[in-house]
């Protein structure tokens, strides 16, 4: 079942419009604990880990199959279609972003409109083009280097300690770090698949409305690649953060919050 | 001038040690922001003097690839957990290399359990990361080489010098039927039985004291056909006593079915061209005038014959010493016909050519020659030449026949040698009619089989 492979966590109004929260890559659901809550007043919200990530069913991580984003654009359609949803808001974060936009392509019926915070349609550069997605080959592989050597705890035989804390507060099972963490050779692998993405022509080809998020000072995602999205992306409205960072759902989610609901009651 | 009391001291002492600290300390707001970087870490990275010169974020001071980490991973866990451990990443150094560091982080937070600061401490993990990166490569290269024998195709089984089954493939589970762990420490030949080779693997070890590896062919229990391969195992640090030993299986059962269809298919061929020589022989009996009759069945029963030695030799070509034997017993036995030459292999090809050309020197011998006469006799004397080995040089001579005349024709018999013989064979051939017996002399290069 996928409601329990990719631990979907259902709240807020059983009535209301349906809005589905997709993470982005490195962590998982909790990322949007300062976002998703704000919305169950009127919406039903659902958020869930993608296959491979938090507290999904790692086995059901077959890295051939998920070699391509497609497989995670099916999953977020089952899961809409598993639970029934119509007309549903789709909001991801960074290639989450890219995931709601593919399968609002692919199933533009079940889809109201999109929110994509700190999308990019590709993070490598090609200068053929002229496009500059931000990084080169070499900065994408030395960036999963890091990720094959920073196993963040993922060894179940390391003691739970941690310098600066006072001992005994937290609780053990606290201490160990939790989040964010995946066997190491997922988060590798979907490094791989994340970073090395290339979705510009489906970002050429929305076929939903978007808001897109981005933050003016994203070390990720360069000032020209939103102004080639608000350029390209057919139905977007852009609005830019004035602020620093990738992750402005965890920085300023009172901002990420009210652009949002700024932006669904005017649809 | 007052004492400076202990209290200020303790606090000269702790700000010394939070600047000069052997390891880099760093205080950022939530956002990010760098509020304190000490003296350590300013001069790893060669910041600039000036304050309002320095980066001002915490991933500012990262490579681009750390950048990419720090807002995937480590600002969301400082965020979402509240600490970090032992994060590897990479600073910018000023007009040097990238600096890898262990960065450990944790948040502050106020009475309102909203986070205040983050504090990092980072250490210079250089020699940490050369250790790592050879590790990696190494992992890497034996992680490579273990999935190839995974995926083989072939089952690949290591034994120790016990010759117990140390470890098994899946190929190995597949082809010889049974799981690893029911294998695991046993003895490889009882695990692994062959047809009639109970000893099998004691044997290889023999063979490969004073050989490389040892490699032959086995019949399974499940009638796989398998090529085996045990070859020791040479590492270092063993001596020769507790080195083991990789097995290698590989299935040939589809190739030994396909050679067996072959086999078939040839012994028909063999069976059908006798027939139709022998329809030939029949046909020929009844239609052809009585005189031409027995000549021309004796050429096809000669033909006949030479393709039984070939039979014999399963097709790879046959012995001239029995293209001969069967020459000597048309002439009338080894009393009246001697041979003498080595053993020499003959592709198809040769063997009927120069069997039929035999026949003919043999028929022509009884009607004519030496053989027609009770004391004559044949002498068949052929051999390697000896200033070129691949050459061989045949002598047909005879004795104490009549009185040799130079043929004033040619009859079919030594058309057949002069032009079928030569062309076949590419062979010299050359007659002597002296008046005490014919003399033939056959030079040719025996062919390979093909």
């Amino acid at each position: 079942m996928i409601v329990e492979r990719n631990q979907v966590v259902v709240s807020g109004s059983p009535e209301g419009q349906p809005i589905v929260f997709i993470h982005g890559f490195g962590c998982d659901q909790t990322m949007w604990r300062q976002v998703a809550p704000m919305f169950e007043d009127t919406f039903q919200v659902v958020t869930y880990d993608l296959t491979g990530m938090g507290k999904s069913d790692l086995a059901a991580y077959d890295m051939k199959r998920y070699a391509e984003l497609e497989a995670h654009v099916i999953d977020l359609l089952s899961i809409m279609q598993e639970l029934d949803l119509e007309n549903v808001v789709l909001v991801g974060h960074s290639i989450g972003a890219t995931i709601a936009l593919l399968a609002a392509n692919r199933a533009p019926e079940r889809v109201a409109s999109l929110v994509l915070v700190s999308p990019t349609p590709s993070f490598l550069d090609d200068p053929a083009n002229g496009f500059g997605g931000g990084f080169s080959n070499a900065d994408l592989a030395e960036l999963i280097t890091f990720l094959e050597v920073n196993h963040l705890g993922w060894s179940t035989r390391m003691a739970p300690t941690i310098a600066g804390q006072p001992a005994g507060e937290p609780s053990a099972e606290e201490l160990t770090q939790s989040f964010c963490r995946t066997d190491p050779s997922i988060a590798q692998y979907f490094g791989r698949v994340t970073f090395f993405a290339d979705e510009r022509s489906a970002f050429e080809q929305a076929a939903r409305p978007a808001l897109i998020l981005h933050c003016r000072n994203d070390a990720l995602v360069p000032m020209q690649v939103a102004d080639w999205m608000g350029a390209r992306v057919p139905g977007a409205t852009m609005k830019v953060l004035d602020t620093t960072g990738h992750a402005p759902h965890m920085t300023v989610p009172s901002d990420v919050v009210g652009a949002m609901r700024d932006y669904l009651a005017g649809a | 001038m007052m004492a400076k009391d202990a209290s200020e001291e303790r606090l000269e002492t702790l700000a010394e040690l939070v600047e000069d600290a052997p390891c880099g300390m760093v205080i950022t707001d939530p956002h990010g922001r760098l509020r304190y970087v000490n003296e350590t870490l300013s001069r790893w990275l060669a910041l600039p003097a000036r304050a309002q010169d320095r980066p001002a974020q915490l991933p500012d001071l990262m490579t681009l690839p750390g950048q990419l980490f720090y807002e995937t991973h480590l600002g969301p866990m400082m965020r979402l957990q509240g600490f970090a451990r032992e994060i590897a990443c990479s600073l910018k150094v000023e007009g040097g290399p990238p600096l890898p560091v262990l960065i450990t982080g944790v948040a502050r937070y106020d009475a309102a359990g909203d986070p205040v600061r983050f504090d990092y401490t980072i250490f210079d993990a250089r020699e940490r990361r050369a250790y790592e990166d050879e590790l990696r490569r190494t992992r890497r290269k034996a992680e490579e080489l273990a999935a190839i024998v995974r995926t083989s195709p072939n089952a690949i089984l290591s034994v120790d010098s016990t010759g117990c089954i140390s470890s098994w493939n899946a190929s190995a589970e597949h082809l010889l039927g049974r799981p690893f762990d029911a294998v695991l420490g046993r003895p490889v030949q009882e695990a692994i039985e062959f047809e009639g080779r109970p000893d099998w693997f004691e044997h290889a070890v023999g063979i490969c004291e004073t050989a490389e590896d040892a490699s032959f062919e086995m019949v399974g229990q499940q009638g796989y056909h398998f090529e085996v391969t045990v070859a020791p195992i040479q590492e270092q640090e063993q001596t020769p006593s507790s080195r083991g030993y990789s097995v290698v299986l590989r299935d040939i059962s589809k190739r030994k079915r396909a050679e067996r269809r072959l086999h078939l298919a040839l012994d028909e061929m063999k069976h059908r061209v006798k027939n139709t020589l022998a329809v030939v022989a029949g046909i020929a009996r009844q239609t052809l005038p009585a005189d031409m009759r027995s000549g021309f069945v004796a050429r096809l029963h000669a033909l006949s014959r030479a393709h039984d030695a070939l039979a014999e030799q399963d097709q790879e070509g046959a012995d001239l010493r029995d293209l001969l034997a069967f020459t000597a017993e048309e002439a009338g036995g080894h009393e009246r016909f001697r041979i003498t030459g080595p053993s020499v292999l003959l592709p198809p090809h040769q063997v009927t050519s120069l069997s039929m050309a035999l026949h003919e020197l043999a028929t022509n011998a009884i009607k004519y020659g030496s053989l027609s006469a009770p004391e004559g006799h044949v002498l068949v004397e052929y051999d390697r030449e000896r200033h070129d080995v691949g050459q061989i040089r045949l002598v047909w001579q005879e004795f104490n026949g009549p009185l040799v005349a130079p043929p004033t024709r040619q009859g079919f018999g030594s058309k057949m040698i002069n032009s079928v013989i030569k062309a076949e064979l590419s062979a010299k051939v050359h007659f002597d009619y002296r008046p005490d017996g014919v003399r033939c002399e056959i030079v040719f290069t025996p062919g390979t089989a093909e």
